[in-house]
């Protein structure tokens, strides 16, 4: 009762003029992002981070929520309309949805049962964050320094594990992305570290021309290739009327819309899940249950147990976000370093330091979810023209807002030598099989890993039996070391024999 | 043996750990002989964490060497190179002219002569480019961008 309380205080804060247009504008911003193929949340995010300068820490995490989770919404619409899907939580939309707008000619249907879904189980998320957060939070509380540690070990550890195919990649990231974020200055001492003379080092590496780097202008290079590829639409026209679904087709994508709601909040709240895989496990959930027709064909089922389980997940997500300082994915790694940047520190804290903040911040996700259900419907007519826009137009829009973007950051053209160093770092090791997520992640995280490591270790007087003395950090430690040494496990197993290791094209 | 050959031929999926057990091992070595790892009163040291990170990036990166070679190479599509060449064009030129005539000078030829745009859809697209940077970052968030050499004779 008290949290819904905290949450009619976070929608008084939220309904101010600024914070209402700014909720629209991501939404808007957010469905075109997701409806384009190849640029994705992270992308949007990190390109968005830079215009967000001159709001209030509120206003600007209110537009960008909304764009992140208005993204979950747009990333259906090439998938269900030209077999494409916008990133990767849409994926699995593919499956069902092209060949309901093609084999089954209902494009409008396909596109309006992934809407509502994504309502569903955003809402259903929405409602477990409101109660789950705070709780996430008094039980945060109970950490030390060397159970935040064992938990910073595991977040970071389990999204290199979990992103991409390759673990060892992922950790090997992982580990970059704190060194990179340790050079500078030692935050503990004051003392400069790893500058290799340079003044410009001396200041660290930035964050956002970073990140604008490592998945903004990362992305733009691939796209080169891909610029003159033409857009294969399912249907030349679509209108409102003709998108309208019927109650049996209502009846139909309720129930897994309901499950996936549940599923999808709580593999959003564990670290490195993510959207994705929510909307993977949403989707093979459904097979176990009955669907009019079956998964694969067209099937409504197909449609809403993956999409409710994204928007799910994207909701869920920000529990660990607001309540630990834990992000569960790329995005939310860009969120939190946005937050870093205005000086709110996410943690158990936040909702007893910030109320107005946190509270602010659950309201506009309730409030983005029916703007964007009303934007995603209305928009429908004219996502034809939308997704027509030819990838060779948008590469010099995102290569100029990638270009200006670094250099509003710091004022100062280092900050465009440090995207177009990660732009072009990002690029080749995606080509190569490495994920750049887990490198932004710990690039964030860092800061907070080797505070809390340093404090560990003083407490302790440098006894490592700190991290296993507590029930809490103790199976931390047991989780990582399970995490760490699967790639070892699997060295040994190919060795053997026992495992072969796929090649990659 | 010509497959055995191409099997043995190191490639980028090999460059890329071995910068990694390069860049572990500096990290290792300057932290060791420069900041300090532990002191017996205060405990860590600044180059404490970067270690011990170091090392773990070492074995990650010397695993990665080992499955890399059961990975095959990619291809490197030459035409993905010319957006990084464009921009580190645009990085030369706004030293001598400034980042504003650098970007308006790359997106018009960008779209007229590398992408063969006509001229509306040219003037639309930079024109959209132009709101967001002049409108966007110059009015609203008060950007001064820099000016370049040229520009800054004139007006000195």
């Amino acid at each position: 009762m008290e949290n819904l309380m905290h949450l009619i205080q976070g929608f008084g804060v939220l309904f101010t003029f600024q914070n209402i247009a700014v909720t629209i504008f991501g939404a808007i911003l957010g469905l075109l992002v997701g409806a384009m193929p190849g640029i994705g949340s992270l992308a949007g995010v990190a390109l968005l981070l830079p215009l967000t300068f001159k709001f209030n820490p509120t206003t600007a995490i209110i537009m960008l929520g909304a764009l992140y989770y208005a993204n979950m919404y747009g990333g259906a619409f090439s998938s269900i309309l030209i077999g494409i899907p916008g990133d990767g939580p849409a994926v699995m939309t593919l499956m069902d949805g092209y060949p309901m707008a093609t084999k089954k000619n209902r494009p409008g249907q396909a596109l309006l049962t992934s809407n509502l879904s994504s309502f569903i189980g955003g809402s259903i998320g929405m409602i477990i964050l409101t109660f789950m957060g705070p709780l996430l939070a008094e039980f945060g509380l109970k950490f030390g320094p060397a159970e935040m540690t064992a938990l910073l070990l595991v977040a970071m550890t389990s999204i290199g594990w979990l992103v991409g195919e390759n673990p060892t990649k992922g950790i090997l990231l992982t580990m970059v992305g704190i060194l990179l974020a340790s050079m500078g200055m030692d935050t503990l001492s004051g003392n400069p570290r790893y500058d290799f003379g340079s003044v410009y080092l001396l200041g660290g590496i930035p964050f956002v021309p970073f990140v604008i780097g490592m998945v903004g202008f990362s992305q733009v290079i691939r796209l080169m290739s891909e610029r003159h590829q033409e857009t294969k639409l399912a249907v030349s026209k679509l209108s409102i009327k003709e998108s309208m679904i019927t109650l049996h087709d209502f009846k139909r994508l309720l129930p897994p819309a309901i499950r996936s709601g549940f599923l999808g909040t709580f593999v959003g709240v564990l670290p490195g899940a993510g959207a994705t895989t929510a909307a993977f496990m949403g989707y093979a959930v459904q097979k176990s249950f009955k669907s009019e027709e079956p998964l694969g064909t067209g099937a409504i089922e197909g449609i809403a147990s993956c999409e409710s389980a994204n928007n799910a997940a994207a909701a869920g997500a920000f529990a660990p976000l607001l309540a630990l300082g834990i992000p569960g994915s790329g995005t939310g790694a860009v969120l939190l370093g946005g937050l870093m940047m205005w000086g709110l520190n996410p943690g158990p804290l936040l909702f007893t330091n910030s109320p107005e903040f946190a509270w602010g911040l659950i309201a506009s996700l309730f409030l983005a979810n029916i703007i964007t259900l009303a934007i995603a419907w209305g928009v429908i007519p004219f996502l034809i023209k939308i997704l027509s826009v030819p990838t060779k137009l948008m590469i010099p829009v995102i290569t100029v807002v990638c270009i200006v973007g670094s250099y509003s950051t710091s004022n100062s053209m280092y900050g465009v030598l440090i995207m177009f160093i990660s732009g072009v770092l990002g690029y080749i090791l995606n080509r190569t099989g490495y994920q750049t997520a887990p490198a932004v992640l710990s690039f964030v995280l860092a800061p907070l890993l080797e505070s809390n490591m340093r404090k560990a270790f003083i407490i302790s007087q440098g006894s490592l039996g700190i991290f296993v003395e507590k029930p809490i950090s103790l199976v931390f430690i047991v989780i990582l070391f399970v995490i760490l040494l699967f790639p070892l496990i699997r060295l040994v197993l190919t060795k053997l024999g026992v495992l072969k290791v796929k090649e990659k094209v | 043996m010509e497959k055995l050959k191409s099997k043995k031929k190191i490639s980028i999926m090999q460059v890329i750990p071995a910068i990694g057990i390069l860049i572990s091992l500096v990290f290792i070595y300057l932290g060791f002989t420069k900041y300090g790892f532990w002191d017996e009163f205060k405990g860590p040291k600044p180059g404490f964490f970067p270690i011990v990170v170091s090392i773990f990036m070492l074995v990650a990166s010397l695993l990665s060497f080992f499955f890399s070679f059961k990975e095959k190479s990619v291809n490197w599509p030459l035409e993905d190179w010319i957006l990084p060449l464009s921009v580190a064009g645009i990085l030369i030129a706004t030293f001598i002219i400034g980042l504003l005539p650098s970007l308006a000078i790359y997106v018009l030829l960008w779209l007229k002569k590398f992408e063969k745009c006509s001229w509306k859809t040219t003037l639309i697209v930079f024109g959209i480019i132009a709101a967001i940077v002049v409108g966007a970052f110059g009015m609203w968030l008060g950007v001064p961008f820099p000016k370049g050499i040229i520009l800054n004779m004139i007006s000195n």
